[in-house]
């Protein structure tokens, strides 16, 4: 402390200092990863947003087969050349980010609200039913998820067959994010346990109760919200996750045929990777980049919010 | 001293470890009347903050009430349903806390802390609500209090914060205010300040206060009447110059004497502040009969053996020490 520093004069405005959310905010700003991951993911969002207009062609032109210009390399036409569909690189990688994106915040969305429940009322509750949560988080978490996914997909889209659900847009797509989100929540909810445990017992929650607080408004507007921080970071991680896992199953035959995904955009073009190799690094980085950037964010978001875990 | 305010009798808080039953709390009787403030004392783990805790129900888990009566305005709190408590907390009984760093959430603003608690106890407008923090904070002596309710914790000092926290307390003009060592963590100067902002808004607004604390200088102050606690026991109870004049138990007396004196010279030539030898029992396992009698100058062998029980040796003063005529009950 200087002896020096004088007590402001009265009538000076008071000097208001940034929050919480604002001193993480310009912490990430000077962290230089965690900017990077951040301009990548915007990248996405604003292809995904803009993708009718960014695209040079239609995702379901197939117009260049007819002119012999399949497996084209990148020209003056097609930036990113063609595969062997006749598609436009190009357009389909951009009309993939879109599926992408949903697929990340869907499924992190689900994975979102059930883990933070189960998790919330496993630390607030604690005992016993903390005791069951937690066994049955830990049951989630030793699934081989990937494999019934997989198995999952399938059998979802033989049962649909002949049901009104058939004729539901991108039903195969919708059931992949369900999935992916129902599989995705044990980190989130094992964090957001300790999380409500460590603030269940902290001195503000203790005092609101103390002042008469409801169990609600103890949860609602103290707990959960000094709580976030912590789960954005987990979120984020999941969402990159999620793209990623949607990629494999999407490369592996499972995905949605009526939705452009990049994993699929694999499937289709892994077999003409010498004639063509365009076809498939443009798909591939998409993803890659994708999940780069989030992984980032999520690394600058936890430097963010808990500087004090590093160095 | 007419009907009291709140009382308890024979209060039993014991917590459930691994290691075994602790006895916090063990048959503690107390009182407060109306405008009265009483000052609970003792060391570290003497079982003063679980009782307070315990007057509004909320001793943390692995701890239970088992035992005693609390009764406030005519009421039995412990039959009470927890719906009803909630009722009483913040607005019957206000609670200011130790450490007014941690006992605001950082994430609200002021002003949402102190409205919030209106609208759960008493259903008014937001506006009217905001009218009245503002001028609870005015009177905790907080100046700009429109501007600092826009303001989060962390952009005000601590004694400041202690100041919210004050107002916070007294937002529905409780009849009772526990302060729970409201100036352990604060700097000496600002200490002072809070102390008689407590003082003066006690007589204004006309409340009672329980003030928890291990500072005998804090009591001098403060405090009409003092309960001396330890381990879990009440040792002695009288008003408050009694207790600094003729004090009786040799816990009490002790504890006096640890307090520096600017009048004694305790320099290379002077003597030694005496401290009181030994540490506080173990509540899990504490001794044979007198709690204290381990560390007691005057102690016997009946004292081993025998519990005191608290005894009245003049009006309003109570003592447990078989020295001074209490009796005893084996253990």
């Amino acid at each position: 402390m200087p002896d020096t520093q004088l007590t402001a004069p009265r009538a000076v405005a008071i000097p208001r200092r940034p929050g919480l959310w604002r001193q993480g905010w310009r912490r990430l700003r000077r962290n230089r990863s965690g900017m990077v991951g951040l301009t990548l993911v915007g990248l996405l969002v604003i292809t995904a947003l803009l993708c009718p207009v960014l695209a040079p062609y239609d995702p379901n032109d197939q117009s260049a087969m007819i002119d012999y210009a399949a497996n084209a390399p990148p020209n003056r036409a097609h930036v990113m050349g063609t595969d062997r569909m006749g598609y436009d690189v190009a357009s389909r990688v951009i009309y993939g980010a879109p599926t992408a994106l949903a697929v990340g915040v869907g499924a992190m969305l689900v994975a979102s609200l059930i883990g933070t429940i189960l998790g919330g009322l496993s630390g607030y509750a604690g005992g016993i039913a903390d005791e069951l949560l937690m066994r049955f988080t830990e049951f989630f978490l030793v699934i081989p998820v990937f494999i019934v996914i997989l198995a999952m997909v399938r059998l979802f889209g033989i049962i649909v067959v002949g049901t009104p659900l058939e004729n539901v847009p991108y039903l195969n797509l919708g059931t992949i994010i369900m999935l992916l989100g129902i599989f995705g929540w044990p980190p989130i909810a094992r964090l957001a346990r300790a999380e409500f445990l460590r603030l269940k017992q902290a001195e503000f929650v203790e005092a609101a109760r103390c002042i008469g607080a409801r169990p609600r408004a103890i949860v609602f507007r103290h707990i959960l919200p000094n709580a976030l921080p912590s789960l954005i970071v987990v979120v984020a991680l999941g969402t990159g996750g999620a793209i990623l896992a949607e990629a494999m199953i999407s490369f592996l035959g499972f995905g949605d045929p009526k939705a452009v995904s990049w994993g699929q955009l694999l499937y289709f073009n892994y077999g003409t990777l010498r004639v063509a190799p365009w076809a498939s690094i443009a798909p591939g980085l998409a993803i890659f980049l994708s999940v780069l950037g989030f992984n980032l964010l999520a690394d600058g978001l936890s430097d963010a919010f808990n500087p004090r875990t590093r160095r | 001293m007419s009907e009291a305010l709140l009382q308890a009798e024979d209060l039993r808080v014991h917590f459930f470890t691994a290691a075994g039953v602790a006895r916090a709390v063990d048959g503690v009787d107390l009182s407060v009347g109306a405008r009265e403030t009483l000052g609970l004392v003792g060391e570290s783990g003497s079982g003063k903050t679980m009782t307070s805790l315990a007057l509004l129900r909320l001793v943390p888990p692995p701890g239970r009430i088992v035992g005693g009566k609390i009764r406030f305005e005519g009421q039995d709190l412990l039959a009470r349903r927890r719906r009803a408590m909630q009722a009483i907390r913040g607005k019957r009984i206000g609670m200011v806390f130790q450490n007014p760093a941690h006992s605001l959430d950082p994430l609200m603003t002021i002003g949402a802390q102190l409205v919030e608690v209106l609208r759960w106890h008493e259903r008014l407008t937001r506006t009217a609500a905001e009218t009245r923090a503002a001028d609870l904070l005015a009177l905790v002596g907080i100046g700009d209090a429109r501007v600092r309710m826009r303001q989060y914790p962390h952009e005000l000092s601590g004694g400041m914060k202690q100041r919210v926290c004050i107002a916070r307390a007294l937002l529905c003009n409780p009849v009772l205010v526990l302060a729970d060592e409201p100036t352990t963590n604060l700097d000496v100067t600002i200490q002072a300040q809070i102390l008689d902002l407590l003082h003066d808004l006690k007589d204004r607004l006309r409340t009672s206060m329980i003030l928890v604390t291990h500072d005998m200088g804090v009591l001098a102050r403060m405090a009409d009447r003092i309960t001396v606690m330890y381990a879990g026991r009440i040792c002695e109870t009288a008003d408050a110059r009694t207790i600094f004049r003729t004090p009786q138990h040799p816990y009490t007396r002790a504890l006096l004497e640890s307090v520096p004196r600017a009048d004694r010279d305790y320099g290379p030539t002077g003597r030694r502040l005496p401290a009181i030898r030994g540490r506080p029992p173990d509540l899990v396992h504490p001794p044979s009969g007198c709690r204290f009698h381990p560390r007691c100058p005057e102690a016997g062998e009946d004292c081993r053996a025998l519990l005191p029980l608290e005894f009245p040796i003049a009006p309003g003063h109570t003592v447990s020490c078989l020295r001074r005529g209490s009796p005893g009950v084996p253990t």
